[in-house]
């Protein structure tokens, strides 16, 4: 063959390529396409194609979205739950591992203990949280105020409606973000601890020997050791964070999604939520939000991603 | 120069698949049935797919009565698939429809077929009926019986009138898309150990429900008198009893914010604040359980939910109380009006004409075997759809162990026979149908939690005026 | 990256030296040492008295649900409905299990089976595809390389559920529904997989590339004898949680095989369970449960340290 070397890497790097990129064109790529081109056909749907009905072209769909007036609190609800959940949990997984990296008694149990929700079945931690939280009888009158509030009574506290009829938004989100911070944690923790246990002990024995407190040692060595994994389960917990859907329904269940006698303007719903609702009989304004969402996690990850280049330390 | 060649195949590779699928849409569309030359041939191999969610219980009996059938056409192979829900059934088809390939008869309620027929995928039976095209044809089985292809005059009579007409309930009403399957309604079940020790009569009217309320309350402060399964079908009854506007399927549809619904919501509204009731919802548990467990003396539920009303068992294995079953109370008892729900069973228009004739064959014969009628009532608490199987010597003896305890299943399904036929309504069928009746039933919710009737009857129209289609 | 890590080491290694030789002070007195000592060891153990507290409280937050699921196992459905649920069982009801194994119909073991067979062959030919393009990613020189990668990681912003419906389109026109190639082959590309893996592949020194590249060597030899061996907990990593997902999916398995052939487990489980009554027996579902996830927890227990070296890595690399 009279081709040059450099040509040849070239050809050579498509084919190592090929079987992922022919597997991603038909089952990635080309539903992205079909869902932008269903955005752009007012109130697509594809059973109504079907029965030979055709659709206008344009820009109906985004607006129908945007123009719907829960649209905002579905929004805004998984705005808060994202910066809410993320540095919650970033943190606390970052706790846990630094105390799992600095313990030696029954270290590996209890490393083992904080991956075993890893392979746990979503039906079970589902029921349970529902469980902990809800009061069980009528609200005013309760027979069991659940686990959680049983705890808070124990030292003296009012039980809270978490869940039930009537209960605060704060409160439902306050039960979310527990919800969803319990989940991120053995990920998290993986990683972080993985991280830590490549760090080099030396820093830490320079730190020792330099009699700087444990909290300085934290903030000016682990820390910044750690960043890149930091950066990385900021990242994806953020992308997450914007997908999150499951915890909703889980909780509340996803007919209301939301604590009952809440309504579309005062419920818990997300943005995949609400795509969910749409893709039933209107994949025209399911795919429109898709894309809006879409739009807003692209533009978050590009600004973490500009934020982690100038923060983390390599 | 490579670069390009693979810039322009993939190119390619793009314009033909979005070509493909361009026209993809309506090549998925199924042709109008056409009777083929001959009718059903009983000797091809023919293999038909049927969506339900029977639990294991009743799968049995569907088994039993699959075998059954397959004396009379061995050539019909029932290929059936479970799944877990009403829903689950419509999303999976819905989705079928798309790619083009959905199952050939299918559980389903009213709104599920009108979605279907967005797609025209449903067949409509009327050539099957009583005075159709295909009156006069016969079929003649392996075993060498000959009866009549469509339903005749003794078939159609055998059904309830009431739930046969549901399967016009779609458009203009001129064409039937279902055929019943089995059914239900709500009933009020009650303690009876507990109103006859306290000298309590159950309450026909809602007045008297009121009044027996305030009694309970009297007499065990710590309850709540009443447990109502659904809001939804609270909300959509109580048009049906006022007469009130509740949705329509032509012209507009969404009627239900009027002042007659929402002087009954504030009303029980009052009720609520005043503890007389709590529903599945409010309470996070089954108000079966609540019944069970004697936390509440009336509980208003699906006579399909008989079997978990059953009262429970003390330590030495005998029941607590005695339950007693009613009609659920009325504005006026003279025309009484209860909701009918339960599934009925639809046919999808197929390629194959076999097979369309064949899933007919197995629809009219689930929909008219009486001991198959009876037997799938007592193991499940939905009511039979045809009334000659009172003459049914399975259902005759399951109707004579009815009781308030082990055998409630049976009372209940006594009690929706003895129901007038005229008293079972249902509400209109059209895509976001059940979105109003998921609003109505929040709308209640939100009201009981305490948002104003005017905000709650608004939000709840707006959410169903966005989900509707503009049709 | 690895490079400046190094130097960063050193350099601390220095500081340290430094501190340990010039920095000692040399007015204690062997009372103070001891005294110093000593305070540090009572700080040192009230820390580590702390740590322990934290640990075992966040542990059993953590622990609940799973203890749930064992004790809801073993639950009578009477219990398992009751209106105030209990935390320890009143009567155990092993036969919970018995029911999961013998349920007439069910046949766990061929539900067994066919997500071996899925998760097996998935999992390596996703293996194979994964290695092909992360080595692309990391080691290839290629126009567009940069654009096509970051396009890929775009495509994980994107909520899955809306593909749903244009692939079973797609599989359908195909004519896959039923077969095990519908389960195995939409998903045996993970732009989260070829990511982890391309971050690793990055940290092996590139001078090994280019002395194999003297040495001759053809780049899937290089692949085999040097890349693959040094990313073991990663592909270790990856194999575990492409099995997990075998077991766990469940939306697609349920629209595209669900006959007695193809069924995958989680499908086979939901909603088979049923009490005389017809409502759903959770305990017995729960033990079903138990049942499917006992091995995956003996597998992931087992590889515990490759998966935590596999997955860690994956983020030392922006």
């Amino acid at each position: 063959m009279g081709m040059s070397k450099s040509k040849w890497s070239q050809l050579k790097a498509w084919i190592y390529l090929l079987p992922a990129l022919v597997i991603l064109a038909v089952f990635t790529v080309w539903p992205i396409i079909n869902t932008v081109r269903m955005s752009l056909l007012k109130d697509y749907d594809g059973l109504a194609l079907i029965g030979g009905e055709s659709f206008e072209f344009g820009f109906a769909n985004f607006v129908t979205v945007v123009n719907y007036e829960n649209f905002t609190n579905c929004l805004g609800n998984t705005l808060l739950l994202c910066v809410l959940t993320v540095p919650i949990s970033t943190m606390l997984a970052l706790l846990i591992a630094v105390a799992l990296n600095s313990i030696k008694f029954v270290k590996k149990a209890m490393q083992t203990i904080f991956f075993l929700p890893y392979v746990t079945n979503s039906i079970a931690i589902g029921m349970v949280f529902m469980a902990m939280f809800t009061i069980i009888g009528p609200v005013k009158n309760p027979e069991s105020v659940g686990i959680i509030n049983n705890i808070i009574q124990l030292f003296g506290g009012e039980p809270i409606n978490w869940v039930n009829m009537g209960s605060s938004k704060v409160a439902n989100m306050a039960v979310l973000v527990i919800y969803i911070v319990w989940n991120a944690l053995p990920f998290k923790i993986l990683v972080l601890l993985g991280g830590l246990q490549s760090v080099n002990k030396q820093y830490y024995d320079a730190a020792k020997v330099d009699g700087t407190s444990r909290f300085r040692t934290f903030w000016r060595i682990t820390v910044p050791l750690l960043s890149p994994m930091i950066a990385y389960v900021v990242i994806t917990g953020f992308i997450g964070g914007f997908k999150e859907y499951s915890s909703v329904v889980g909780i509340f269940g996803a007919t209301n999604m939301g604590p009952v006698g809440s309504t579309g303007a005062t419920n818990m719903n997300t943005m995949v939520g609400f795509i969910y609702q749409n893709l039933g009989t209107n994949q025209g304004t399911a795919s429109a939000a898709a894309l809006i969402l879409f739009a807003i996690i692209f533009a978050v990850t590009m600004v973490n991603m500009y934020v982690s280049k100038k923060k983390v330390h390599y | 120069m490579k670069k390009k060649v693979l810039a322009i195949t993939a190119a390619c590779a793009m314009a033909s698949l979005s070509l493909l699928t361009a026209c993809g849409g309506n090549s998925k569309a199924k042709p109008d049935f056409v009777m083929p030359e001959g009718g059903f041939n009983i000797d091809n191999p023919v293999e038909i797919t049927f969506y339900h969610t029977m639990g294991q219980s009743k799968q049995k009996v569907l088994d039993r009565y699959i075998a059954q059938f397959n004396e009379s056409y061995p050539n019909i192979k029932i290929d059936y698939t479970v799944l877990g829900k009403y829903e689950d059934i419509r999303d999976q088809v819905v989705t079928e429809i798309n790619a083009g390939n959905q199952p050939n008869i299918s559980y389903c309620y009213p709104d599920h077929v009108a979605l279907y027929n967005r797609a025209n995928a449903v067949l409509p039976l009327n050539d099957f009926l009583l005075d159709g095209e295909y009156k006069d044809m016969k079929i003649t089985d392996a075993k060498g019986k000959t009866t009549s292809l469509g339903f005749d005059k003794d078939d159609t009579d055998a059904f309830f009138k009431n739930y046969y007409e549901e399967g016009y309930k779609f458009g203009d009403g001129s064409k039937m898309y279902t055929l019943p399957f089995a059914k239900s309604t709500e009933l009020l079940y009650y303690n009876k150990t507990f109103f006859d020790a306290n000298g309590l009569e159950v309450p026909k009217t809602w007045n008297e429900m009121e009044d027996i309320c305030k009694k309970i309350k009297e007499i065990s402060p710590d309850s709540t008198p009443l447990g109502y399964d659904s809001e939804a079908n609270w909300f959509i009854t109580m048009c049906a009893q006022y007469g009130s506007d509740y949705t329509s399927s032509t012209g507009k549809k969404y009627l239900f914010d009027n002042q007659t619904n929402r002087d009954f919501v504030t009303m029980f509204k009052g009720w609520y604040d005043k503890d007389y009731f709590t529903t599945q919802a409010i309470n996070q548990t089954y108000t079966s359980n609540l019944f069970k467990e004697q936390k509440i003396y009336m509980c208003i539920g699906s006579s399909a939910g008989a079997s978990y009303q059953i009262p429970g068992k003390d330590n030495y294995g005998n029941y607590t109380f005695e339950a007693g079953i009613a009609s659920i109370p009325q504005i006026n008892p003279e025309t009484p009006q209860s909701i009918s729900q339960g599934p009925s069973v639809c046919i999808f228009k197929n390629e194959d004409p076999q097979k369309v004739l064949a899933s007919w064959l197995f629809a009219k014969y689930l929909t008219t075997n009486l001991d198959f009628q009876a037997e799938f009532s007592f193991d499940s608490g939905y009511a039979p759809v045809i009334r000659t199987v009172t003459e049914n010597k399975i259902y005759q003896e399951g109707i004579a162990e009815a009781d308030g305890q082990g055998n409630l299943v049976q009372l209940a399904v006594k009690t929706c026979l003895d129901q007038p036929e005229s008293a079972y309504f249902v509400s209109p069928a059209f895509i976001g149908s059940s979105k109003a009746r998921d609003e109505v039933g929040k709308l209640m919710q939100t009201v009981f939690a305490g948002t104003s009737i005017d905000a709650a009857f608004k939000n709840a129209v707006s959410e169903c005026e966005y989900f509707a289609k503009s049709e | 990256m690895t490079d400046m890590m190094d130097k960063q080491e050193t350099a601390a290694v220095d500081t340290a030296a430094l501190q340990t030789e010039g920095g000692a002070p040399k007015v204690m007195s062997k009372n103070d040492v001891d005294s110093v000592a000593k305070r540090q060891r009572v700080v040192k153990i009230f820390v580590q008295i702390g740590l322990y507290a934290f640990l075992i409280i966040m542990a059993i937050a953590v622990l609940f649900p799973f203890y749930w699921m064992l004790i809801s196992s073993v639950k009578t459905v009477d219990e398992y409905n009751a209106t105030v649920p209990t935390l320890w069982p009143q009567q155990f009801k092993w036969s919970n299990y018995g029911a999961a194994f013998a349920a007439d119909g069910l046949n766990l073991g061929r539900l067994f089976l066919n997500t071996c067979i899925v998760g097996i062959v998935s999992t390596i030919l996703s293996l194979i595809i994964t290695v092909l393009s992360a080595y692309a990613f990391a080691r290839l020189e290629f126009k567009g390389k940069n654009v096509l990668f970051a396009a890929l990681l775009a495509t994980m912003m994107i909520p899955g559920e809306l593909f749903t419906i244009t692939n079973y389109i797609t599989i359908s026109d195909f004519g896959w529904n039923n077969t095990f190639t519908v389960l195995i082959v939409p998903f045996l590309v993970s732009v989260f997989y070829i990511y982890l893996l391309r971050q690793n592949f990055l940290q092996i020194p590139n001078e090994l590339y280019l002395a194999a590249k003297v040495d001759g060597s053809s780049d899937i030899k290089y692949l085999w004898r040097v890349m693959i061996p040094m990313s073991a907990p990663t592909l270790i990593s990856i194999t575990i949680l492409k099995m997990m997902g075998a077991w766990n999916s469940y939306v697609w398995p349920n629209l595209v095989a669900n006959d007695e052939l193809h069924r995958l487990i989680t499908v086979g489980l939901r909603g088979f369970f049923t009490t005389e009554t017809g409502m759903p027996d959770y305990p017995a579902q729960m033990a079903a449960v138990v049942l499917v996830t006992l091995p995956l927890l003996l597998v992931f227990l087992f590889f515990r340290k490759y998966i935590m070296r596999g997955v860690s890595r994956s983020g030392l690399k922006g």
